[in-house]
């Protein structure tokens, strides 16, 4: 008899009645699951050194799993080998030993306070693992592409047998701190999945040469863990359907449907459907991969399996997946950064507050800083990771407390300071020249692969001013006389940038443009075009024109261009530069603007020229507008976002987040 | 507008010169470093090839980011090819690729390199500068053998400090 571990009746919510296949159970092994979410296990680095669990981490999960309304919830992929070859992370909680029990049940407890189902997962990083030792473990001694990565040792056999005992310990630890379901992570590199892959896995002995060999020991893992756990606890595998490693003589796709069926011939009680190893040269999960690219795959998986099959990979939106499940596609909506973005993203969902979501934007920053051993962040949520502290949180304001705030500019950074401020009971007004929300971004998002999605930060934002009473004033310009009219008790100015000026260029040039009028379709742009600046902005427009047909150079003075796009996102855009014929001279500056050429100067003072009609400007400063009239009134003042150092969207909503809580 | 592209032109084409002209030297330099760190007893050539060997590994695994299966064995050895004359190119020297008789077999010729001249003057034997070519090119094939699944190898037919006028290489798939 199947078991079911919290009751949820949800056919009183609206969201329920619109996603009926999301909100509907379905049997997991010998466990009814109430709904079709789960939020996927996700590395933080909130841990402690030694792998053991943290506060941060408690209360990061306690928020996903309140989330999941009453879905599964797994905590980040545990490793499990004390000689910490399997660690791929610094901050990654551990499993190799039952001092690390008490701990985990901190999680699970969490996990079951909101009545949610505790997910464990078994990872050894394999690959891309040793983190914190000299060397890794592998199948096969395969040397790494990445020189993030440390050197990897073939495994003897008797070192496997010991690797799949590991797991099936950690899976008994898993049980006794209270998680009800279990997971194998053999994805996106780690070692599992090195030992399937033919890229990987060279050995001869019968724990490689044929697939049935390669899976040898994921087989031996499924059954040993299975048998540990017992029949009530179903134990799942995360397994790639498509490697994307074709460079690198990967699996094929028949090869990895193959696989699948072999786990769930060795008793797997359900498959998370995945895509791509973090090797891949093919991008997967970045805002340029449109949504909903890859369920085509769950798709495979469900033609060719019986037991319930999962997926995430940028399913940011409820209509995806519920679509999939109606149609017979896939069986459960998982998600992992859409929850890192916004925690209660389901719930929401559920409770029909869909404008209330704040969007993941697919930027990667918050693995790039798994990479780079810094605890998790988030470029949207200014919460995220921050959720054990309660100075994050808005704090109402006593009455006597109370302000008048005049915030000036409607962009990201000011409308995240006003709904926060409005929050916490302070009477609000925005100001903007401009007829509509969003700022720049209105103009940035433009630009070509995905940066629509940015948008979904101002529908976030107006939705929480409309419900925290903020006072919107559109099409007004705040001059220094509406200061001294009002006379706020604070004033913030989000004013956006100010755009640089090429010395020798007058005023009114028609050679010389502005980025937002390029982007906003209000500029004459020719045929032959040099954007002015490196950085995000640069990019952006510089790839727009070239889609357009337009041969585009750019100019800017930081050594690479895009120095302000984290590195896991970075790489798509050198490819796209390169694919649509961009030049970027980096570490240059424009020394003249000539008709139809400008003379590039490098930084070590070799010149030459390059043709163009028009020259974009993208580079931009502080602005100091308004700063001295709200000085000269002695008010309490802030500066934010753009206004304050130009940088991007993810720092105005942090600057804006945090003033609108301290003020 | 003040551009004086010849001169300009003339200013780049310098300084690239002098940087090919300053690795040969620096190369030069910190041999006669690890000679001296190694003592009279250690034999310079076993240094140099050491420092081959090393150097080899890392310029081959610096390759691999660049070179892809996806379309083929055939389109895979032509990547590993340009990597080659790219990387000599830089450098100074002027190389050729062109095909063998057989699959998979590429000859390599340079008619002009700079390391000859650079260990004329800095007095180290010719032949020492063949041996150390060689393990090189060989090693840079370590990693992406075994990265990529394959065996493929290089061996030297002419040398330039062996007074043959050129240099001829053969990079090939080893027959099983
Ligand atoms: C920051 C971060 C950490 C992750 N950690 C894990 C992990 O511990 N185990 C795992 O199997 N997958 C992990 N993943 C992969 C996700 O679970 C998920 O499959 C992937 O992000 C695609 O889903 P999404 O588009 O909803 O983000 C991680 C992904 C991210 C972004
Ligand atoms: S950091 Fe970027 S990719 Fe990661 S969850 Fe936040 S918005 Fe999404």
């Amino acid at each position: 008899m199947a078991k079911q571990l919290f009751e949820w009746d949800y056919s009183s919510y609206a969201g329920a009645k619109k996603y009926p296949n999301l909100f509907s159970p379905i049997q997991v092994g010998n466990l009814i699951v109430p709904n079709r979410i789960k939020y996927a296990a996700t590395e933080d680095n909130l841990n402690d050194e030694h792998g053991f669990i943290t506060d941060a981490d408690v209360a990061y999960m306690r928020s996903r799993a309140e989330g999941v309304v009453g879905g599964l919830c797994f905590m980040q992929g545990v490793y499990m080998d004390p000689a910490r070859k399997g660690q791929g992370y610094v901050g990654q909680a551990a499993c190799w030993d039952d001092k690390f029990v008490p701990g985990l049940k901190r999680i699970a407890d969490a996990i079951h306070g909101e009545k949610a189902i505790a997910g464990f997962q078994l990872m050894d990083c394999g690959r891309v693992g040793a983190v914190e030792v000299p060397s890794g473990h592998g199948p096969s001694t395969v040397p790494q592409r990445l020189r993030i990565f440390k050197p990897m040792f073939e495994m003897t056999v008797k070192e496997v047998e010991e690797m799949v005992q590991q797991h099936v310990n950690a899976a008994k630890r898993g049980v006794e701190a209270g998680f009800d379901v279990m997971e194998i992570s053999g994805i996106v590199g780690y070692l599992l999945s090195n030992f399937v892959s033919s890229y990987t896995n060279r050995r001869t002995d019968k724990y490689g040469g044929d697939l049935r060999g390669r899976m040898q020991a994921v087989v031996e893992i499924i059954q040993g863990v299975k048998e540990a756990v017992g029949p009530d606890v179903p134990v799942g595998i995360r397994l790639c359907c498509e490697e994307l490693l074709d460079d690198v003589r990967g699996n094929t796709p028949e090869e990895s449907l193959e696989t699948y069926r072999i786990a769930e011939q060795a008793g797997a009680d359900y498959l998370s459907v995945t895509a791509g190893w973090q090797e891949s040269i093919v991008p997967v999960i970045s805002r340029d991969v449109p949504m909903g690219s890859w369920l085509h795959l769950a798709k495979r998986a469900k033609g060719a399996l019986k037991i319930p099959v999962q997926m995430a990979y940028r399913l940011f939106i409820p209509e995806l997946p519920e679509k999939a499940i109606a149609a017979g596609e896939l069986d459960f909506w998982e998600m992992c950064r859409s929850m890192i973005a916004d925690p209660y993203m389901p719930k929401k969902v559920l409770e029909d507050r869909q404008n209330e979501i704040r969007h993941c934007v697919a930027c990667n920053l918050c693995l790039a800083r798994l990479f780079r051993d810094a605890p998790m962040t988030c470029y949207i949520n200014p919460l995220c990771a921050h959720e054990h502290d309660q100075g994050f949180y808005p704090q109402p304001v006593a009455d006597d407390d109370k302000k008048n705030i005049m915030i000036v500019g409607a962009g990201p950074a000011g409308m995240e300071c006003a709904y926060v401020a409005a929050q916490r009971g302070h009477e609000v007004h925005v100001y903007d020249k401009r007829s509509e929300l969003g700022g720049t971004l209105i103009e940035a998002s433009k630009a070509p692969y995905g940066d629509e999605e940015l948008m979904t930060c101002v529908t976030y934002q107006k939705t929480l001013a409309e419900k925290y009473g903020v006072n919107l004033h559109l099409g007004a310009e705040v001059n220094a006389d509406l200061i001294s009219e009002e006379m706020p008790d604070a004033v913030v100015l989000a004013t956006g940038p100010v755009y640089s000026q090429l010395k020798g260029v007058e005023p009114g040039d028609k050679r010389v443009v502005n980025v937002l009028d390029v982007l906003g379709g209000r500029a004459q742009v020719g045929e032959t075009v040099v954007v002015w600046g490196n950085r995000k902005p640069g990019i952006g427009v510089a790839l727009s024109l070239a889609k357009q047909g337009k041969k585009v150079t750019i100019v800017g003075e930081d050594k690479s261009a895009g120095f302000d796009i984290n590195p896991s996102f970075k790489w798509r855009y050198a490819i796209y530069l390169r694919q649509n014929g961009v030049n970027a001279y980096n570490d240059c500056t424009i020394a003249e603007v000539g008709d139809g050429q400008i003379i590039v100067k490098t930084f070590d003072g070799c010149k030459f020229p390059v043709k163009c009609d028009t020259l974009v400007v993208t580079e931009r400063e502080a602005n100091e507008d308004l700063k001295s009239a709200v000085q000269g009134e002695g008010i309490e003042f802030y500066v934010i976002g753009d206004a304050l150092v130009p940088r991007n969207l993810s720092s105005a909503v942090h600057d804006g987040y945090r003033i609108g809580l301290r003020i | 507008m003040a551009f004086d592209a010849e001169k300009e032109i003339y200013k780049t084409w310098r300084s690239k010169k002098a940087a090919q002209d300053e690795i040969g030297k620096m190369y030069m330099r910190w041999r006669q470093v690890a000679l001296d760190l190694a003592g009279e007893k250690a034999n310079p050539l076993d240094v140099s090839l050491k420092c081959s060997e090393i150097m080899g590994r890392e310029v081959g695994k610096s390759w691999l980011p660049r070179m892809s299966f996806a379309k083929g064995e055939e389109n895979w050895l032509k990547g590993l090819t340009m990597n080659y004359v790219g990387w000599w190119s830089t450098l100074g020297a002027s190389i050729k690729a062109q095909p063998g008789e057989k699959p998979f077999e590429v000859f390599l010729s340079w008619n002009r390199c700079p390391w000859p001249t650079f260990c004329k003057e800095y007095e180290v034997p010719m032949e020492e500068d063949v041996l150390c070519c060689d393990a090189f090119l060989k090693h840079i094939l370590k990693d992406v053998n075994v990265f990529f699944n394959v065996e493929y190898d290089i061996e030297t037919l002419k040398a330039i400090p062996r007074g043959q006028g050129q240099c001829l290489r053969r990079l090939f798939k080893v027959e099983k």
